[in-house]
């Protein structure tokens, strides 16, 4: 399965939500997507990627960068994952420390941000 | 190259070769993970072994890309189960490596995996049970060799 993005607003929230595959082929089109929601204002991101399939060192990569690019204009971003084999690579890499995990999409909306 | 699959029929290894671009990286993961698949490893292993294999192709693409050298060879990815350890291997004939390394996964640095795959380094160490990062007069030749743990023999949960 290629990757798909799709881009949802929800209470206040941007949500990028990430089906497929993130890997070294995929990813520049995640970060491309970060960039262009950065860009575009939306410096409080979710990525869901409770439907991610395969995620390596270029799909963490991005989402580090992802990470710096909005905490350098104030906002944040967290990210929904709910497999084993992708919480896995958080904790390898000890990425887990660094990002705002959370188990569901409801509960990565839980606070209320503003500038979404 | 040739050991008994999960049915205990002979399972063969293989061999590939993909053009060093990201856009191949997955069609060698998805190979080595049905061979994986064929001697009966659990899926989160196999998981584990997609993985290893990308990170090892990655490294290898990523100098390709860096170097924008369209007539890089391909890289050779070659697997094989052998007493329940399957044995990964990518081959860069166009490759070089700072030093070799051979053994625990944790004797690799960031010399080895160049700084920008340096995400690469605890994947590949947290992963395979030995590692090997050699020059050879073939090129550059990355082994990883992971231990089919067969799901009937898995030791029960506690």
């Amino acid at each position: 399965m290629d990757l798909e993005l799709e881009t949802t607003k929800r209470d206040g929230q941007t949500v990028l939500t990430v089906r497929g595959e993130i890997d070294v082929y995929t990813a520049p089109r995640l970060r491309q997507a970060i960039v262009d929601l950065v860009d575009a204002g939306s410096v409080n991101l979710v990525v869901d990627m409770e439907k991610v399939d395969f995620l390596d060192s270029t799909g963490l990569g991005v989402l580090v960068e992802g990470l710096k690019r909005v905490r350098t204009r104030g906002g944040d971003l967290s990210i929904v994952v709910t497999q084993d084999k992708i919480i896995k690579i958080f904790e390898i890499t000890g990425l887990n420390k660094a990002f705002s995990l959370h188990t569901s999409l409801d509960d990565a909306l839980g606070e209320p941000v503003s500038g979404g | 190259m040739t050991g008994p699959g999960a049915d205990g029929g002979p399972v063969p290894g293989l061999e590939l070769e993909v053009p060093p671009k990201p856009a191949f990286v997955r069609t060698a993961r998805h190979a080595v993970a049905a061979l994986a698949r064929l001697h009966g490893a659990p899926e989160d292993l196999i998981e584990d072994i997609k993985l290893a294999v990308s990170e090892a192709c990655n490294t290898a693409v990523m100098r390709a890309e860096g170097a924008n050298d369209s007539s890089r060879k391909p890289l050779t990815v070659t697997a094989w189960v052998d007493d329940r350890r399957i044995q990964i291997d990518v081959l860069d004939p166009s490759g070089t490596v700072a030093r070799d390394v051979t053994g625990s996964p944790t004797d690799i640095d960031t010399e080895d995996l160049p700084f920008d795959r340096i995400l690469a380094l605890p994947i590949v160490r947290g992963l395979v049970d030995d590692v090997s990062i050699t020059q050879e007069p073939r090129g550059a030749r990355m082994r990883m060799v992971v231990t089919l743990a067969p799901s009937s023999e898995a030791a029960p949960s506690s």
